[in-house]
């Protein structure tokens, strides 16, 4: 371990092991992406048709924002459960307060309103010292009671601009492979700017990245602004394939989310992972659900081969995180 | 150690504290609240978190979490209605079923333990796998008619005033907080959960306090689920639901330290009596569920937030007048 690294370079402890390392798991994560995809190609014919192919893309999108928003809290060795609730705010208030007649400044504002929610969660955590855990848990439950405020049972109007996005091409590709595509540059710029490097140095060791000079509480309030802008942009996507607001919509995606993230591959540890490897995750678990569907399976299977899925990575990856940590002594 | 001692009984104090001003601020407000059905309704419904939150109480002080809690409380139900259906005794079907949940927690602690998965991961797919199986069940739409006579009686019975759900729970209250607090076993989960590492190499055995931890968060959860089943006389997948969010926050709000080692049993019953009179009188100031909710939340962070800075903030002026930069506290683990 090199104590004396340059601030704002990356410097992982053993950045000698993790060249082989982790090409291996984002190798290993995408070839179960592609077995896959391969299975429901065959369970599914109708993939092979562009549009059909963006329409499952576009099932997923919820759970990608929401993904990303979990991402970025896991790289810097936190979680975020409030995302169920920032995600069920942005929903229902794009069905009710933005409605029908509402335009793009209305749902930017609703990103906005994502953005203060996940403050207040890096202000707890950041400057109050609360465990991400335990903040998250409270405001997820306080946000939740807002949703719920909006909106009490489903139903409201959502804005035709963004369910028309929804369902337009561009180039002859469904729009939905185009919003993941922009997600993802935005996460690779992200990730190249200053702040994604402080970020990652957070994630990976905070105590050196304090003693290099990093803002820690600074990025890490960012961060979770940011989880919280990502959540709601879930949320209104979901609003947006749905066609309806839901105050009740964002609890299934908390622990979705964190599931899709660690199949991914990006570690609870902190500091290792990325929304890239998030995404084959998502996808894994879109396409299971989708194979179950498509094969007449009844839906346990589904949450069993998921559950399974997760397992098995994980496993996968400790066993061999610990072999490189026995043949690094 | 005595040190450390001091600032639990601190925060259970202040739990049980706070717990006994909502109950006289709803007193207050309507004297009703502390009529004998009233109160009993309280305890019925803290018994459920209490049982719920028993076994998480151990697996946090051990320096973990279990998420599994409501699947295991679903599972608890409705494993006990599948059996119950099929002819079997009341009683013999509750025993097995706690048992059932004991195995199941028990192979939570073998992902935790032998693989050194991360619990929330681990206790994650756990709770997926129960769900499944539950499903697969295919007896999700069973009536009242499924619970069996014994679980609604040991939801509903009560001896002289008080309901035997609650004596029970005190008297497992009494027998954790012993063995916690007095017992080589107690000591042994306190150890684990402040440093895995020392406590390895002072001759623990992590793994088998581990074990132990999550099978008994298992048993309990399959225990809480079944009382819950017999007092709404129905079982549902999503009836545990609640109880993942109410099972960690009755913990955390009872003063344990979510990075484990700190924090007592009775601080979770405290935890658990307090959630539930805050949402029995938050209803009285005429809140609609969207309000309780929200003040809920508020509420739990503010009681995290007391029982839990208090200590901490302390050392933490301390630590800082001492030392100019604190040097972080997580002991790196060492391969030999």
């Amino acid at each position: 371990m090199s104590t004396a690294s340059p601030p704002l370079e990356r410097a992982p402890r053993g950045a000698r092991l993790s060249l082989p390392r982790i090409p291996l798991g984002t190798a290993a994560t995408a070839l179960l992406l592609l077995v896959l995809f391969v299975v429901d190609l065959n369970v599914q014919p109708g993939l092979w048709d562009v549009d059909q192919l963006g329409m499952l893309v576009q099932t997923a999108l919820p759970l990608v924002f929401v993904a990303a928003a979990q991402t970025l809290a896991l790289l810097v060795r936190g979680i975020d459960l409030s995302v169920g609730g920032v995600f069920a705010i942005a929903n229902t208030m794009t069905a009710v307060w933005v409605g029908a007649d509402g335009g793009w400044l209305m749902l930017i504002a609703v990103l906005a309103v994502g953005l203060a929610a996940g403050a207040v969660n890096g202000l707890l955590i950041s400057y109050l010292n609360f465990q991400p855990f335990i903040a998250t848990l409270g405001t997820w439950t306080a946000y939740s009671g807002i949703a719920l405020m909006i909106l009490s049972t489903d139903g409201g109007m959502v804005p035709t601009v963004l369910s028309d996005m929804l369902y337009a091409s561009w180039l002859g590709i469904p729009s939905s492979f185009w919003i993941v595509l922009i997600a993802f540059l935005l996460w690779r710029i992200l990730r190249a700017s200053r702040f994604g490097h402080q970020l990652l140095a957070v994630g990976d060791d905070e105590e050196r990245a304090r003693l290099n000079g990093t803002p820690v509480r600074r990025v890490r309030l960012l961060v979770y602004a940011l989880a919280g802008a990502c959540a709601a942009a879930g949320g209104i996507m979901l609003a947006g394939v749905t066609s309806t607001g839901s105050p009740t919509s964002g609890d299934g995606y908390i622990l979705l989310s964190i599931s899709a993230v660690v199949i991914g591959g990006t570690s609870l540890a902190g500091g290792r992972g990325g929304f890239g490897l998030s995404l084959m995750g998502v996808f894994s678990l879109t396409l299971i659900s989708d194979i179950v569907t498509g094969a007449n399976l009844d839906v346990w299977v589904s949450v069993a081969a998921s559950a399974v899925l997760l397992l098995v990575m994980v496993t996968i990856r400790a066993l061999a995180d610990r072999r490189t940590a026995r043949s690094a002594a | 150690m005595s040190r450390l001692r001091g600032h639990v009984s601190v925060s259970t104090a202040s739990a049980f504290g706070l717990c006994a001003v909502l109950f006289l601020i709803a007193t207050i407000h309507s004297s009703g609240f502390a009529s004998g059905g009233n109160v009993r309704q309280l305890l019925v419904f803290s018994a459920f978190i209490g049982f719920a939150a028993l076994g998480q109480t151990v697996v946090v002080l051990s320096g973990g979490l279990d998420l599994s809690v409501p699947w295991l409380m679903a599972f608890g139900g409705i494993q006990l209605s599948h059996w119950a259906g099929d002819g079997m005794p009341g009683g013999v079907a509750i025993a097995l079923v706690v048992l059932a949940g004991a195995a199941i927690g028990l192979v939570n602690g073998v992902g935790v333990a032998w693989l050194r998965l991360p619990p929330i991961i681990m206790t994650l797919a756990m709770g997926g796998l129960v769900q499944a199986y539950l499903l697969s069940l295919g007896v999700l739409n069973t009536g009242g008619s499924g619970v069996p006579h014994a679980a609604e009686a040991a939801a509903s019975d009560r001896i002289g005033p008080i309901p035997v759900v609650a004596l029970v729970w005190l008297v497992v209250a009494i027998g954790i907080g012993i063995v916690l607090a007095r017992s080589a076993a107690g000591r042994r989960v306190y150890a684990v959960g402040a440093n895995d590492e020392v406590a390895r190499l002072s001759g623990i055995d992590v793994g088998r306090v581990r074990l132990a931890a999550y099978a008994l968060s298992g048993a309990s959860a399959a225990f809480a689920g079944v009382i819950l089943a017999g007092y709404v006389g129905s079982t549902y997948l999503d009836i545990g639901a609640p109880y993942l969010f109410a099972s960690i926050a009755a913990v955390i709000v009872g003063g344990a330290s979510i990075m484990g080692g700190r924090g007592t049993y009775w601080g979770t019953v405290a935890g658990a009596l307090t959630l539930t009179v805050l949402s029995a009188m938050l209803p009285l100031f005429h809140l609609s569920d969207a309000g309780l909710k929200v003040v809920y939340g508020v509420v739990i962070l503010a009681g995290v937030w007391l029982s839990q800075s208090g200590g901490a903030l302390v050392a933490r002026l301390r630590q800082r007048s001492s030392s100019p930069t604190p040097a972080s506290p997580e002991v790196k683990s060492v391969e030999p």
